[in-house]
């Protein structure tokens, strides 16, 4: 019998669906036929070669290329630093391998906030509060966010050596005293900066770690190559690019979110990266719209398994094109299951061709040399065929973070932001922002609030959305591009373009 | 700073042209013209505050920003349609002059139909494109970038295209030397009642861009020699499309063989 986490607890029982091996094909369920929510790091289970959750739109399918694997001893699922986590930890196949703020909070009731996922260091606001008390906590519980510490002055990324930033920040507001606190912040015998972040998704990444181009048109610059392999490295990988290959995030993740004192040996690296490379996630059915491989489609997780990484829109098939079948009527499908299929193919269109005026989004209108106002569709920016990411990978300021157009936040530390060489040239000499993002790796003020896009697989299973969490669901993310640059979808685009962003 | 060898260095006056200048340079506040015939179809226009005369520097590979202020360098067209309100300019280059604030002026379409803009010519095609390596035999040979006034920045769809066939020539060719030459145009000139020079230090910028760049494309350092040079006289490169005055604006990559 296939079991995670505790058994006496949850009470949870494993439902197998396919024919077959044991650890084949499963779906997992509790008594009360809720998803069995928690993989436990060191539960020594074999994870199978398809495993299905059940979400609130339907079910999610993660699929293991090259069948079921053991993961007993395994480093990505065993606890390998002194606070008990491990990869698997913040990487839940549940959750899309993310992790979601109502299966932190399932976890810390099922522990009384002791799991390992509660670390001091990043699991709780600020590790100077006061630990085991859901206040302390509220972030990753509410939010899903953990916290990053990162050095301030930036470190350059290849030489070690600090970086002279060209803007000063200042804190204007500190809501757990990690920026402005005796032992950490930017008063600290080391300056830092806590940001609060999602995990990003441990999934398809071999599309994620694919470079469609050499030349990065954002910096205006090749990518930089990988030291160990020559390899250029791809820039879809971390929010604020501080880290570029698997390996590298990996050392970076044990020191930090492990706290391993060690380094990760060499075997362990290969075994962790082969696994990364092996695992696809994405919806599989939705309750509305039945199968989304049906009638030809090819959604889910398994055609992403064969499908060539990186292959830029404009060259090869339209993006979603995986939906292309649902075009024609299918005489077979329920009247519900058509409606939905056709609110997909809207939803599609709307992404493809439906544009609307970018402003104000370095990165992109900026220095790229699109100018701004760039009149634009989704597809502009999230073009890497089967994935929605950006082919050109970089970074890009869409205001997540940088007022005025970032959401309220008010559990989130506010800085101002004072340029002190050349203006942002959007939004002036000072700003104010909630993460600078990636000019925390850079030190330069035009990449203030710049975030890496990143993979629009299995988000029906993975809320809340963006870099800092702020929009709690797929709908609030269509409400932010709307609102943001005025786009104007009615009740019936948005909800297209809801259903289509669903079912990926 | 890892083995560079930093020189003064006079580029051949091979290089260099008479050619006749741009038919308009002017700086003002660019106007955008909010066309819709889909994707990246929107219309910049630009008003020479001397004349009057309203173009339409829409095809310039970096497009303006609508909050500064451009140098606009063209020629006039020999397509006259008018598709966005404006005499066409090209080839025309538009800088982006970060020192000038300027209103964030949009009108509407107006019934033009705009200017899509097409797939480019020049772009470096993806990874998955096979590349054909230029063929032996290989002699001493030159590229050119240009830049946008006062900036080191390689643009999208146009210089990278032209570092990029220079990358891959290097890399067939193995040369024995690069040297890499980065350009400023110093030399103070009145645009539009303007007194404009580019930061000499532009010059070095350039050049040092370009060569972390053909660091990242795998060139060896101790191959590469970059020089920088202020008082940039114009040069008849492809890059320059023709447009005298911004050639001066440029960074020279030379393969020597021997």
């Amino acid at each position: 019998m296939i079991k995670f986490g505790d058994k006496s607890r949850w009470g949870r029982i494993a439902v197998l669906l396919a024919a077959g091996a044991l650890a084949a094909s499963a779906t997992y369920a509790n008594e009360s036929g809720e998803a069995d929510f928690w993989w436990s790091p060191g539960s020594g289970e074999t994870f199978p070669a398809q495993l299905d959750y059940p979400n609130d739109l339907g079910t999610l399918r993660l699929v293991l290329d090259g069948g079921p694997m053991e993961t007993a001893g395994h480093p990505f699922f065993e606890p390998l630093g002194p606070n008990g986590r491990a990869c698997i930890t913040c990487h839940q196949p549940r959750d899309g391998m993310s992790l979601t703020p109502a299966t932190a909070r399932a976890q810390w009731d099922a522990t009384g906030g002791q799991d390992p996922l509660f670390a001091a260091y990043d699991g709780s606001n600020c590790p100077t509060m006061p630990q085991g008390e859901r206040d302390s906590h509220s972030l990753l519980l509410d939010y899903g966010l953990f916290r990053i510490q990162r050095a301030w002055p930036p470190v350059d990324l290849h030489t070690g050596e600090q970086v002279e930033p060209d803007f000063e920040i200042e804190v204007v507001r500190d809501p757990w005293g990690c920026n402005t606190g005796e032992h950490y912040g930017l008063d600290a015998e080391n300056p830092s900066i806590s940001v609060y972040r999602r995990p990003r998704p441990v999934a398809n990444l071999r599309y994620v770690m694919t470079s469609t181009f050499n030349m990065d048109p954002k910096t205006g610059m090749p990518y930089l190559n990988d030291p160990e392999t020559g390899e250029p490295i791809p820039g879809n990988l971390m929010a604020d690019a501080r880290t570029g290959t698997l390996r590298w995030q990996m050392r970076d993740a044990a020191r930090s979110h492990l706290e391993m004192l060690d380094e990760l040996t060499e075997d362990q690296l290969q075994r962790i990266e082969e696994f990364e490379r092996r695992i696809y996630v994405s919806q599989q059915t939705m309750h509305t719209g039945g199968n989304l491989a049906a009638a030809g489609a090819q959604g889910g997780p398994e055609p992403m398994v064969h499908f060539e990484a990186g292959l830029l829109g404009t060259l090869g098939k339209p993006l979603w094109s995986e939906f292309d079948a649902w075009r024609e009527p299918d005489p077979n499908a329920t009247p519900e299951e058509l409606e939905f299929r056709a609110s997909v193919v809207r939803g599609v269109d709307l992404f493809l061709h439906d544009t609307f005026l970018l402003t104000d989004t370095a990165g992109i209108n900026h220095r790229l040399g699109f100018g701004s106002p760039y009149r634009v569709a989704c597809v502009t920016c999230h073009n890497m065929e089967h994935m929605g990411l950006d082919a050109g990978a970089g970074q890009i300021a869409i205001g997540t973070n940088n007022s005025p157009f970032a959401n309220q936040n008010p559990h989130l530390p506010l800085f101002r932001i004072r340029c002190t060489g050349r203006p942002h040239i959007d939004l002036g000499r000072e700003f104010l922002t909630t993460d600078p993002g990636y000019a925390l790796t850079t030190g330069r003020c035009q990449d203030v609030g710049k975030i890496t896009a990143q993979t629009m697989r299995g988000m029906a299973s993975r809320a809340p959305f963006f870099a800092n969490g702020s929009a709690e669901d797929i709908g609030a993310v269509v409400d932010f591009y709307d609102r943001r640059y005025d786009i104007g979808y009615t009740e019936q685009e948005r909800q297209d373009m809801i259903n289509l962003l669903s079912a990926l | 700073m890892r083995g560079l060898r930093f020189t003064a260095f006079a580029l051949s006056a091979s290089l260099a042209t008479q050619a006749a200048a741009e038919d308009v340079r002017f700086v003002t506040c660019p106007i955008y013209r909010d066309t819709d015939s889909g994707r990246k179809s929107g219309c910049w226009l630009a008003d020479d505050p001397e004349t009057g005369v309203r173009y339409d520097v829409s095809q310039s590979m970096a497009r303006p920003h609508w909050a500064y202020g451009v140098l606009v360098e063209g020629n006039v067209s020999d397509d006259t349609e008018d598709t966005c309100g404006g005499i066409r300019l090209l080839p025309v280059r538009t800088s982006v002059l970060y020192d000038m604030e300027c209103p964030r002026h949009m009108i509407a379409a107006e019934g033009y139909p705009g200017r899509p803009l097409p797939f480019a010519e020049r772009y470096v095609m993806p990874v998955f494109v096979e590349r054909d390596l230029p063929e032996p035999p290989y002699e001493d040979t030159s590229f050119s970038l240009v830049y946008d006034w006062n900036d080191d920045f390689i643009t999208y769809n146009h210089s990278d295209y032209f570092f990029d066939i220079a990358a891959l020539w290097i890399e067939a060719a193995q040369p024995a030397r690069v040297i890499v030459t980065g350009w400023a145009d110093t030399k103070p000139v009145e645009i539009s009642g303007r007194m404009m020079a580019e930061d000499p230090d532009v010059a070095r910028r350039r050049a040092e861009v370009v060569y972390e760049s053909l660091l990242r494309r795998g060139v060896p350092a101790d191959k590469i020699e970059v020089r920088w040079e202020t008082h940039a006289q114009p040069a008849d490169v492809e890059a320059a499309d023709g447009l005298t005055e911004s050639s001066r604006r440029r960074v020279d990559i030379q393969g020597i063989m021997e």
